[in-house]
This record gives structure tokens, sequence and C-alpha cells, in this order.
């Protein structure tokens, strides 16, 4: 039992028996559960990056061979189960395994002050630590059958973070449930198609073309696991119902970051490691990726409420990652990957400020709030940060994964095939996309922060340390993550899981960090030094809108322009009578079918008793021919 | 060990005797003796399953030894097959029972109950122990009769109506499964079902012997509710006092029905592509079927009802699919695999559908409703119950770690491995609608939010005896993946799987003893 043995035995199952432990404690120490499941997060992390630095001399790791599931009894378990017990630990899963155990630790350190003695969201933290242990075994899985276990539990633990509480929040955990339980099971007949093409079901030994229909239905359906699980088009609409119902530390712990990673981990390893894709497929990824990144940002631009707008980005964000991976180029792999890890740190980020203030104000729509910058300053210039981040600003990190994303795409068009051809398609869409994200997020902060502050908000102060600090964590990464992406980031961590990178165009990230600060500090010098106070003052030019001063400065408002815009009218008139809903679509057809056989059931006696006797003359028929 | 095979039929059957005589001078007589009873032919069973001793028994009442090979006399047979069904019916009742205690005091006339319900068990445990035609058929009318009785227990309108309807489509089964052993003897001139299978490998007549093989699945397809004969399972079910319904669901429907059907068709009849073929697709119909009619249930046990047809497609199917590869001779260790899916899938059934069916009756004890409409909140007022249904619907809608997740995969997987690609896609699709009713019974019952005001003293957990069965029903919904693990499965459903696969054993135990 060598020191990696050690070390994978408590990442295992330190979180699963703590989970499970915390069940039996009663609900009135809540503190305490709260306190063990950090620390028990907290040593996860500590192994889970020693395992990520020390590195492994054996990728592949056998539980039955290695003694590892035989340590507490002597042989229960036969050798010959060993090949469905495989491990993986190579560079990605390693490096999602820090993630995962990273961001456990921040939204159970929220979570203490956070999450109150609310009684129907019962067992909080064991659900938090068994999501924890389950998604390290997700991402360590290599044996495609272990996978798909932890992975389906994964949906279990996600419906039981969200409380049920009135009508709408329980229809939206049934219908997150009911999603992600079927993408589940579509998975299971894409392994089970791969196991009998191929005889293997170990992700590393398997290689397989996606040459004939039997073997591009497998693709489809591990695909459809992956893009529930991540939330893209068209299977993202849990995400934004998710997202609205749910409490912020649950949306930041599971929808923004660890489904993120874990979707993504696996339409990485389906695109690259499991699959090797044709032009075609690249194509139909690349018009999901990027009607992803346009549809979910369209639907943004319109929210009310806040949290459901985060949950849209979180949708919308996604379609950038399934653009990069799906480029199947190294760049695009590094752009694609670096997404997801900034989208996990500024979206949880997001979600995290969104709770603080659901939290101090009791609100939830943006046009009820305004103007708690000065109250609430650390959320503030966290949001600020996270906003301008997702939004791709430079020097923050949400630039820098969508300019490598850019530049993959522009390196992609270099190739002749039906998908490369198209790549001003992609790029457009994709710079439209951020332009249209920094368009939303002007209306979450302005909406939140900015603007005269309500006399209904004037008792709102600031949030409890311990929540705030996860914040300004994240902010600090997010910020760092973008100073030094092409200097320290992108060798240090992204090289080693795709292979080495190299730009079309020059870019220091660091470098353009020092002009943008340089620009900054001169504006700012110029505007004290000459012009100070000498402005005049005028009209606000609002861009040709109405400005309705008797309800003064409301910038939800704007955003109806859009909406009623002739094109698009139509188009999110059927978007909320959930026309394009593909829960609410099957569901209506489902019912349908169900009436129709339920019609039938009347319960009339002699009618049992003639189906009865159909049944008998059908099977002589049957049998006859 | 063969010497106290009879005590599963006697011991059942010498309580309800006693219970009826001495059940209304002492009180609680009824439950404590059944409770036991129950207890007792459990540990039995247990016994035998952990015995280790695979190879079957045989019990000779009367002590008739064969004359020159040909059985006579009435012989009970213990196989491993047998033995797998007696461990679920005698856990099934005993935690009925148990739940009984503190459920049935809203009835009046407990003893009655307790008598009936003694029966019922008795003449199950008689049926998957028989060994000859004859006393399976008279088993099987000792379990229905004693079941009519149960179904109409509550005797309010709509349950004498359910029992009504019961008995005449049971009598249509009783006539048919009657008129095909009449042909079978008729043509073979013998009942005992080791003594056919001899009979029938020599004789040559393809057409009788369909003839009879189909009566025989409409008349046993009627007993196990399967989609063209399931017209009066909604009502029964769903009639009947709760833990009459998780036995009717979780055990009856299996060990009359489908047990029957699987031990005729593999051990006494020869598999042929066409009656294999029709037994999947009897199976795949009432898999799609029943789950479409379940989700628009709003009646809970209705929907569970609804959802008992559908789940033993699942069944059927797997262990059709077995038969399908048999016939074709296959791969033997496909076949093994797609039986060993379907067995296991009808031990899950028996545990999650009996727990749900007592949830259904832990609400209804409460609520006095059993409309999804009128319930709502009950997370908070009901923890156990809610808590443990959470549990059984992640079984029936197969979600890890639960049981019904692995015997789905291994079905799915088998389904596949066979190239039953259609069978395999439509069992996913049924699994998903599945999950999204179950979501609808725990969405409209335990959250949604209050329907309606429950009234001052509100709504509590349930008593003791209800709360511990059914936390230990949910305990087993986990403990049952277990089986997953290959020593576990070895010594439990694999020799059930080989009893049927092996069919030369079975009556080769029967005769030459």
């Amino acid at each position: 039992m060598n020191s990696i043995h050690a070390t994978l035995e408590i990442l295992l199952l330190l979180p699963l028996i703590a989970g499970v432990i915390l069940f039996f404690l009663p609900e009135k120490h809540l503190k305490v559960k709260g306190l063990t499941a950090l620390a028990v997060s907290l040593v996860t992390l500590y192994y889970a990056s020693r395992l990520y630095f020390s590195g492994v001399a054996d990728e592949q790791i056998n539980l039955v061979e290695t003694g590892f599931l035989n340590r507490f009894g002597t042989s229960y378990i036969p050798v010959s189960v060993g090949s469905y017990c495989m491990l993986n630990l190579d560079n990605l899963a390693r490096f999602i395994g820090v993630l995962i155990a990273f961001f456990s630790v921040l939204i159970l350190l929220y979570s203490i002050v956070y999450v109150d003695r609310n009684k129907s969201l019962r067992n909080y933290y064991s659900f938090v630590l068994l999501t924890l242990w389950a998604s390290v075994c997700t991402a360590f899985s290599d044996s495609l059958f272990m996978f798909i276990f932890f992975w389906g539990f994964l949906g279990l633990t996600l419906y039981k973070l969200i409380r049920g509480h009135d009508e709408e929040s329980s229809a939206a955990a049934k219908k997150t449930f009911i999603m992600i339980g079927a993408s589940d099971g579509i998975m299971i007949l894409g392994i089970g198609i791969l196991w009998k093409i191929t005889g293997h079901f170990n992700i590393s030994e398997l290689t397989v073309r996606t040459s004939d229909a039997i073997r591009f239905c497998a693709f489809l359906a591990l695909l459809i696991g992956s893009f529930t699980k991540a939330g893209a088009f068209p299977f993202h609409t849990w995400v934004p119902d998710y997202a609205k119902k749910a409490p912020a530390s649950s949306s930041a712990y599971l929808p923004a970051s660890l489904d993120k990673l874990l979707g993504i981990y696996f339409l990485t390893r389906i695109c690259n490691d499991i699959f090797l894709l044709s032009g075609w497929i690249r194509l139909v990824i690349l018009i999901l990726g990027a009607l992803t990144i346009i549809i979910a940002v369209m639907m943004a631009l319109i929210q009310h409420d806040y949290k459901k707008l985060l949950g849209y980005h979180a949708v919308s964000q996604v379609g950038y990652m399934v653009t990069g991976i799906g480029l199947g180029s190294v760049l695009g792999l590094v752009g694609g990957l670096f997404h997801m890890v900034n989208h996990a740190m500024y979206k949880s980020g997001l979600f995290l400020a969104a709770g603080s203030v659901e939290r101090n104000t009791g609100m939830n729509k943006l046009e009820k709030l305004g103007g708690l910058s000065r109250q609430m300053p650390v959320t503030f210039i966290c949001s600020l940060i996270f906003a301008l981040s997702i939004s791709g600003v430079p020097p923050l990190n949400g630039f820098a994964s969508k300019w490598i994303i850019y530049q993959g795409i522009i390196d992609f068009g270099k190739g002749t095939g039906i998908a490369n051809q198209l790549w001003i398609v992609w790029l457009s869409m994709a710079v439209i996309g951020s332009a249209l994200t920094l368009a939303s997020f002007i209306k979450f902060i302005s909406g939140i922060f900015l603007g005269r502050s309500k006399t209904s908000l004037k008792q709102v102060g600031e949030v409890h340390w311990m929540m705030w600090t996860p914040m300004l964590i994240l902010a600090l990464i997010c910020t760092g993550l973008g100073v030094f992406a092409s200097r320290w980031v992108i060798p240090a961590f992204f090289e080693p899981l795709a292979g080495n990178v190299s730009f079309i165009g020059v870019w220091d990230s660091s470098f353009i960090s020092l002009l943008i600060a340089v620009s900054i500090i001169l504006g700012i010098s110029v505007y004290f030094v000459f012009s100070m106070g000498r402005f005049r003052r005028d009209e606000i030019f609002i861009g040709g809108e109405t400005n309705r001063r008797d309800l003064g400065f409301e910038p939800t408002s704007f955003y109806e322009t859009i909406r009623n815009f002739g094109l698009l009218r139509p188009f999110y008139g059927w978007a909320e009578k959930k026309y394009f809903d593909i829960y609410d679509v099957s569901k209506n057809i489902t019912l349908k079918i169900s009436h129709i056989f339920s019609a039938a059931h009347n319960g009339i006696l002699s009618n049992l008793a003639f189906w009865v006797l159909a049944g008998l003359i059908f099977m002589f028929i049957f049998l006859l021919m | 060990m063969d010497q106290s095979i009879p005590i599963f039929v006697i011991i059942p059957l010498a309580a309800s005797f006693f219970i009826s005589m001495v059940g209304g001078r002492i009180r609680g007589f009824g439950k404590t003796l059944s409770v036991l009873v129950f207890l007792c032919t459990l540990i039995i069973a247990l016994s035998y399953l952990i015995s280790g001793n695979h190879a079957s028994m045989v019990y000779k009442i009367g002590g008739w030894e064969p004359v020159g090979n040909i059985p006579i006399g009435i012989y009970l047979l213990l196989d491993p097959f047998s033995g797998f069904m007696l461990i679920i019916i005698n856990t099934m009742a005993f935690l009925a029972t148990l739940y009984s205690v503190n459920y049935m005091t809203k009835y009046t006339g407990e003893k009655y109950f307790y008598t009936l319900f003694c029966i019922m068990v008795a003449g199950l445990n008689g049926v998957v122990l028989a060994g000859d035609l004859f006393n399976l058929y008279v088993f099987l009318e000792i379990t229905v009769i004693a079941s009519y009785a149960l179904v109409a227990f509550g005797t309010e309108k709509e349950e004498l109506e359910a029992s009504f309807k019961y008995q005449i489509l049971g009598g249509m089964a009783t006539a048919l499964i009657l008129f095909s052993i009449g042909m079978i003897y008729w043509y073979t001139k013998t009942l005992n079902i080791a003594d056919i299978t001899k009979m029938l490998a020599s004789s040559n007549d393809r057409m009788l012997i369909q003839f009879c093989e189909l009566i025989l699945i409409a008349g046993f397809g009627l007993k196990a509710a399967i989609m063209p004969f399931h017209g009066w399972l909604p009502d029964a079910h769903s009639s009947a006092p709760s833990p009459i319904s998780a036995m009717l669901s979780g055990v009856v429907i299996k060990a009359a029905g489908l047990y029957v059907i699987f031990r005729l068709f593999f051990n006494m009849f020869e598999i042929t592509w066409e009656i294999s073929v029709l037994i999947t697709a009897i199976g795949t119909l009432s898999m799609v079927v029943g789950v479409f009619l379940a989700i628009g249930q709003w009646d809970l046990k209705r929907l569970l009802a609804y959802h008992s047809i559908s789940q033993m497609g699942y069944v059927i199917i797997g262990v059709g699919m077995g038969m399908m590869i048999v016939a074709t001779s296959g791969n033997m260790a496909l076949a093994s695999l797609a039986i060993t899916g379907g067995l296991f899938h009808l031990i899950n059934h028996a545990v999650f559908k009996g727990l749900l069916f007592l949830n259904a009756g832990a609400i209804e004890y409460r609520l006095g409703t059993r409309d999804l409409n009128q319930m709502g909140g009950l997370f908070e007022k009901m923890p156990l119950t809610s808590g443990t249904s959470l549990a059984a619907s992640m079984a029936i809608s197969g979600i890890p770690p639960f049981n019904g997740f692995f015997s789905k995969l291994v079905i799915i997987v088998a389904a596949i491995q066979a190239k039953f690609y259609l069978l395999a896609a439509l069992a996913v699709i049924v699994s998903i609608i599945t999950l999204a009713s179950f979501m609808k019974f725990q969405r409209y019952a335990f959250f949604n939010g209050q329907a309606e005001d429950y009234g001052k003293d509100g709504i509590r957990e349930v008593p003791f005896f209800m709360s511990f069965a059914m936390v230990v029903m949910a305990v087993l919904c986990l403990a049952l993946s277990l089986l997953m693990i290959p020593s576990v499965r070895e010594s439990f459903l694999q020799p059930a799987v080989d009893a049927l696969l092996g069919n030369n054993e079975y009556f080769m135990n029967l005769l030459n003893m």
C-alpha cells in the first residue's frame, strides 16, 4: 500500500463516511454539521491537490487487484470484477478532482452562515459531502459502469439540494431530476452499445470511429448525458428553473460549478478519448454550441429575476466550452477547459453574491432592488469583477479563455471540412454572445447595486465575513487567472491536459493587464489634473429610449425594447409558452398518449373480459402464422 | 432440511385455524401469532439459502415412493428458484403483518384479516413448492380466494366492486388453467411436472402442446396481470388495505403468476422460439402501456398498481430474452445474464413496490385520502414516510445507488448484448417515464405546499410498527444492491437462474431420489 493508495483511500472514502455519519446527527446541531463538513472538504482538498501535484506512476488503477476493495474483508470481491472497478488518474481527472474539492470548500464556508435551520432542506451538509464524494469518484472512474453509477447518484443529490417548499420550487425540482435522470438512462444505452461493439467499457481502452449508425447512436447517447449535465442546448432547460428556486449555495455548487466541471469533463472524454469524430459530428457540436450561446443569452436579457438570469448565463457560457472542445484542436481544447474553470469560478461567485443579496433583502426581482453598492461594498466589488469577467473584459479570466477560443476558431478555419468553412459563423456567434452577455450584466450590476437607493432597502448591510470570504477568494482568483493567463496559468495547468499551445497572434496577458492598469491610472490622473469640476450638465443620453423619470432609474425597463422588437417578439412568446422546452414538449406528448390509453380503461367488466379473450385469440393467430 | 419443506405450508395454515378459533377471545392473538409464524418461515427459508446447499430437495407426502420411476402421490420440491421465491414471500409477509399491527386497528374484524392473510401466504408457499400441476392449481386457488376476500375487506362499495371484478377475471383464469391442466393430463396421463416433461419430450404433437401453452399463458397471465389480462389489477390493488396491496403487488402476482410461467416454460415445456417471442412481446406491451397508464393517475395507489404492470414487464422481458437466446441456442452466459436481470428485478420490485404501497398506506392512515391533489407538504410532517418513499421511488426509477438501478442496468445491457436494441431503448424510455411519475408522487405528496388544512391536531408520523416495517424495507432497497457483488450473487441469485436454465436437474430430482 503505497502513498498513492493511501491518498486515494481518503479521497474515495472520507467524504462518503462523513456524509453518511452526518445523516445521523440531529438537525439542531447545524453549525457543528457545517463545520465538520468544511473540515472534511478541506482534508479532501489537501489530498486531491497532493495527488495532483505529486503525480502518479501508473494512471490506470485497478481497485481489486491493488487490494483496495478487499482491504477490510479478505476477498469478498473476486479478481474477475477488477475491470469494472478501474480508476483513471490522468492529468485531466486529477485536475478536475482538485477543482471539485476546491469548490466544495468555498461553498461549505459560505453555507455555514447562509443555510439556516430550514426544515425542508434537511440533511443539506450530508448531501453536499455525498455530492463531493460522487463527483470525485465520477472524475476518477475509468470504467464507464462505475462512472454511470456515480454520475446518476449526482442527480439524486442535486434533487435533494433544492427545497420544494412551494409549488414552483417543487416543480423545478421535479423537472430537474426528470431531465437529469432521463439523460442518465440514455447514457446507459450508449455505454451498453459501446460495450457491445468494442468489448471494452474502460474509457482508456476505448477508441471508436463514428462511422456507422449504431456507433453514432452511442456517441449521441453519451453526448446527451454530458449536455444535460453541463446544461447545453437543447437539454438546458432545467438550469434556469433550478437556479431560480434553489438556495443560492446549491446553485453555486451544482449547476454553476460541479455539473459544469463534470459535464465538460465528460464531453472532453467522449470527444477526445472515446470517439474519433468525423467532420459532420463536429458540425453538429459546433451548431449546438453556437445555438447555446445565443439562445440562452437572449433569454437572459429579458429576465427580471436575477437568479434566473444567472441560470441562463450558466447555460450560455457552456456554449463556449462546447464550441472550444468541438473544434478538436489543442487550442480549442485548452480554451474550452480554461473557460470551464473560469466559468465555474465567476458563476459560482455570482450565485454566491446573488444569494447574499437575496438573504439580506429578501427580494429576487431586479426592479425592486437598486443602490446597494454602498451598503454591500464587498459583494458589489466582487460581483463587478465576476460580471466583467463573464462578459469577457480584459484583463480578467473570462477574456483570456474566450480569446483562446476565438483564436481556436480562426485556426480551425484553415481546415477544409464543412465545419471549418463556416468558421466565421462560429466566431461571430461567440463574439455577439459575449457582447450580449455584457449587456445583460449591465442590467444585473446596475439593477442591484447602482442607481438610486430605495427607501425600503435602507436597513440592508453587508453579509457575514464567512459569506463574503469565498466571494473575495473567487474574485481574486478570477483576476489572477486572467492577468497571468499566458505566462503561467496555461503552461502550468492546461498544457499538461491538452498538449503544447501555439497562439496565432501575439498575446501576453500580463503585459496587456499592465497596459490596462496604466491607462486607467493615466485616465484618472488626467481627470484630476485637468478638468476636475469643469463639465457640463445635460439630459442623460439613453440611446433614444424614453426616460421615465417618474419611475426612477430602472435598468430592466430598457430591455423591454429587445423583447418587443418585431423579429424577436414571437420567439419570446413561444419560449414563454414553453414550446422550445424539450421537457414540456415531451411531457405533453406523454400525457396525450396516457389519455388515449386511459380512455380505454373505463373499468367496465365486460370490456376487461373481452380483452382477455382478444388477447387469447391474438396469441392463437400469432402462433398459427 | 427436506423434512422441513411442508412447514412452509403447514404453519401458516395451522395459524389461520388457530386465529379464527381463538383470535376473537384473546386480544392481539392474531397479530402476534401471524408475525411470529412469518418470522419462523422466513428464518427457515433463509437457513436454506445460507446453508449453501443448492441441491433440490423433495418431500414426499405420506412417503409414497415412485413406482418404476413413475411418481405417485404428492411431492413438494424445494430448489433454489423456489427458495428464492420463498424468501420474497415470507419476508414480505413478515413485514406486511408487522405493518398491519398498527394499520389494521382502523378496521373491524381483525381476526378475519389475519386468518385470511395466513391462508393466502400458505397458498403462496404451496404454489412455489408444489411438484405437480394439480396441487399447484389447488394452492393457487387457496391464495386467490383468500385474496378476493382480502381485497373486499373494507366492505365499501369500491372494495366490493374491485373484488367482484377480481373474482370474475380470476374465475376466467381458473377455468383456463384447469382446462389446460386437463388437456395436459389427457395427453400425458400424468400430473407430476417432472413426469410430464419426460412424456412431452417424447411426443411430437406440437400443435396440441402449443395450444396448452397458450392457454396457460393466458391463465397465469391473468394471475400475473400482464397486459391484455390486467383488467382486474388497478381496481383490486388500489382498493385493498395497504398491507394487502403490498402483498398483492409485491408477491402474489409474482408467485402465483410469473413464478409458474417461468417454472413451467423453462422446466416443463421445451423452450421454443415462438413462445419465447410471445412472452417477450407481452412483457414489452405491459412495460410500455402500463407506464403510460400510470403517469396519468391521480389516485396514488392506482398509480402504483399500474406501475406493477409496467415493472412486471421488465421482469418478463429479462427472462423472455433469456428464453429467446436459449431457443436459438445462443450464448448461454448471455441468457443467464438476461435471466439474472429479470429475477433480480423481480426481488427488487417486491421490495420497493411493497414499500411504496406501505407508504401510500401510511399517508392514507393519517390523511384518509389517496388523491394526490389533496396531499402536499408532508415532507416536514412525516419525515420517515417521506424518506422511505424517496428511497423506494428512486429504486423503482432506477437511480443509483438503489437496487432498481442495477437490475435495470443488467436488463438493458443484456438486451444490447443480445442485439435487441429496440427492447433496450424501450426499457430506457419506460424507465424515464417511471421516474417522471414518481417525481409527480414525490412532488404532490411531500412538497408543493400544503393542499388543505389538515385540522387542528395536525399530521404526525405513523406509529412504530408501521414506521419500522417501512424503514426495514427502505434499508433492503439499498442492501439488495449488494446482489451485484459476484460472491453474493453466486450464493443467492445465480442458483435460482441455474435452476431455471438447467432444466434437466429439476425433474431428475423429482424422479430419481
